[in-house]
């Protein structure tokens, strides 16, 4: 992504202020009474606002979109002086947003005991919550989840699944009896790690080469691809036995559903440091918004309460696990068959054996080569 | 409070500098400006920005046209799926409309309001909770597969997710765009001449290709090019019922403003999409002459 050259900023700007004498007058006034949130699905879900529009009060607005760069790409489009909130995946807000002045930091003091009550691996400092110097706490952690494929395991057993990990993929075998995700930032990730490549490296033209030999081949042999619904509907009916990218986020409501048999995997061994899967965690950050709301800072905390934790966990959409499961008061919220949904039982050892999403140096090149990819399906 | 005496005041009847009818029409071109004109210009505007910039009214480029023309660019596949698919459902919903269309004017009688509310009221329902209404139909195992089954056939497979269910779904989709028109087409024929053609002796087939046909034509022309100019910017068929078997030109535009973050190649997409379909739609208006095609001078 590149970034705003500062003279596009400073036309924005103007246009803003050009716009303003049109908006109506309560934009302008004290927002104390209002909170604008850019989120993934599930915290613009009733279940979380209402209670804390009950609450404060306030006008509560929450857009959800499903990729990071296109939220990002908002707040660089000058929409900074419209939100409040901003939750995407992890590397961004420490990367990207704020060496680009796009969030602000939170009083360490005030959050950082909330850490205190998370998973182990989630204490303070925080890797993915601090700036890269480690002395300013960006965001605050709640979902997470390893992601890398899904499998019907009545057609493929978890051990060889998570044995034979992404060479599933290269099997012949398989043509036709997998899905795709489409979540073309996973799958680039995902592509690469069919090809026993570190998607978050720097490639030589031979990785690109074999890159695109492993998208051209895998994306021609899928049988579909389509959204979570799609893809667990498939895997549900029979249509196909697995699925590229995917984890707990995406088969968690067909598990919730009482399909047990269908299960995120992560593989054994992968090409990044032996790591064999990647997982994603949510940081929520405030934006640098010139009028910050004061709920923004309201809003991080109530979604550390125990019972907001679990309705988060279990907003409609996706069902995932959130990092206050560290909390005895709020793992106790979580049933038997919540757990089950999630994968709590092996959550531990797939995230140890996953690692964290990152940015690929090279994603444009590799997204321009997944996207020719798919034009040779037809 | 009364107005001082040398107020100077309008009278009856003096004429405004604009016209009346201008006068009339400036809301409508407004709306026309700011809700089409502005949008359009904006787009043709990030077209000629940097690549992978937002640098919108400060750069100049054909950098984004160049990358679709370019010779090893496979771009050109989802214009021809795109173009493809919509003149096959054109064609498609001219054969399958026009008996619907025909009996709604002269058959149904006062069935056919209501035949017409049934036919309307899917619009009312999103079309992706429609498609997926037909995944669970066409799904292995699904309604068509159990019905089947019961009469001992089956099962069937693979019908979804293939260029072929597109275009069914595309055909579904459109089926209202093409029939209502088509049916005001029909509905304009002056039951008159029919009458006089046949009093004459011209017989079914002659009333229809010299009487009916020419004098419903411009019904039948707006429902092919709504059609047309709708279809070639689907999408949703070709995710939801196709599994991407195909990439739409509509797909290649959001994967540009979405996971690519290239905005001025999303945008000249939408141009060069824009300038074929509205060139294509205006050369086939101008060819048809009506006449000609019906063998009369």
């Amino acid at each position: 992504m590149n970034g705003m050259s500062r003279r596009t900023m400073m036309k924005l700007t103007g246009g803003a202020a050009l716009t303003a004498p049109f908006l109506p007058g309560a934009a302008l006034a004290a927002r104390d009474k209002e909170l604008n949130i850019l989120c993934w699905e599930g915290y613009n879900s009733a279940q979380v606002l209402d209670p804390f529009r009950a609450q404060s009060g306030a006008n509560i607005r929450a857009e959800s979109l499903t990729n990071d760069p296109t939220m990002i790409n908002r707040l660089r489009a000058g929409e900074t002086s419209t939100w409040d909130l901003i939750n995407v995946n992890n590397p961004w807000a420490r990367k990207v947003m704020y060496p680009s002045g796009l969030i602000k930091p939170l009083p360490r003091a005030e959050f950082e005991p909330y850490f205190d009550q998370m998973l182990p691996e989630f204490k303070a400092p925080y890797k993915w919550a601090m700036s890269e110097d480690g002395t300013e706490l960006l965001g605050m952690a709640q979902r997470f989840g390893p992601y890398s494929f899904v499998v019907n395991t009545d057609k493929i057993s978890r051990a060889t699944a998570e044995e034979q990990g992404w060479d599933l993929f290269n099997d012949p075998a398989l043509e036709g009896r997998y899905g795709i995700l489409e979540s073309d930032d996973w799958n680039v990730f995902n592509m690469f790690m069919v090809a026993g490549i570190n998607p978050f490296l720097d490639h030589s033209d031979a990785e690109m080469a074999k890159f695109r030999e492993v998208a051209e081949r895998i994306v021609k042999g899928a049988r579909m691809i389509g959204d979570i619904a799609m893809m667990n509907q498939a895997l549900v009916s029979g249509e196909i036995d697995l699925h590229l990218t995917g984890g707990t986020y995406s088969v968690s409501p067909a598990r919730a559903d009482g399909n047990l048999n269908l299960r995120a995997i992560t593989p054994l061994k992968g090409a990044i440091d032996g790591k064999g899967g990647i997982a994603w965690i949510e940081i929520t950050s405030t934006v640098a918004n010139p009028d910050l709301s004061p709920l923004a800072q309201e809003f991080l905390k109530y979604v550390q309460d125990p019972e907001i934790a679990h309705t988060v966990a279990f907003a409609e959409g996706t069902f995932n696990p959130v990092t206050q499961m560290g909390n005895p008061d709020c793992f106790e919220l979580f049933s038997k068959d919540e757990l089950e949904a999630i994968q709590w039982e092996s959550l531990e050892e797939d995230m140890a054996r996953s690692a964290e999403y990152d940015i690929v140096p090279d994603y444009d090149e590799a997204l321009d080569i997944l996207t020719a990819a798919k034009r040779l399906r037809g | 409070m009364a107005a001082p005496a040398d107020t100077p005041r309008r009278r009856p009847g003096t004429r405004s500098p604009i016209p009346p009818g201008l006068r009339a029409a400036v809301p409508v071109l407004l709306l026309l400006i700011f809700g089409f004109v502005a949008p359009l210009l904006t787009v043709a505007a990030f077209s000629i920005a940097e690549p992978r910039s937002y640098d919108v009214f400060t750069s100049f480029t054909l950098a984004n046209y160049a990358q679709i023309f370019d010779p090893a660019n496979s771009v050109w596949m989802s214009f021809a799926w795109s173009l493809a698919l919509a003149a096959l459902v054109v064609g498609i919903l001219l054969v399958a409309c026009y008996p619907v269309a025909w009996g709604l004017v002269h058959v149904f009688g006062r069935w056919a309001p209501a035949i017409s509310a049934i036919l309307v009221f899917p619009l009312f329902v999103s079309e992706n909770v429609r498609l997926y209404g037909w995944v669970l139909f066409f799904i292995k195992g699904g309604v068509l597969d159990g019905v089947l089954k019961v009469f001992g056939i089956g099962p069937v497979t693979d019908l979804l997710y293939t260029p072929g269910m597109t275009l069914f779904g595309m055909s579904y989709v459109y089926f209202s765009f093409m029939l209502f028109p088509m049916v005001l087409g029909l509905a304009m024929v002056p039951r008159d001449l029919v009458d006089a053609a046949r009093d004459l002796g011209a017989s079914r087939l002659m009333i229809w290709r010299e009487v009916e046909l020419p004098l419903a034509m411009p019904g039948i022309l707006i429902g092919m090019l709504l059609t047309f100019v709708l279809a070639a910017g689907a999408v949703a068929e070709a995710k939801i019922l196709g599994g991407q078997s195909v990439i739409t030109i509509a797909q290649d535009i959001e994967t540009a403003f979405t996971y690519a973050q290239n905005w001025p190649l999303g945008a000249a997409l939408a141009m060069v999409l824009v300038v074929i379909v509205g060139a294509l739609a205006l050369f086939v208006m101008g060819r048809l002459d009506l006449d000609r095609i019906l063998g009369r001078r």
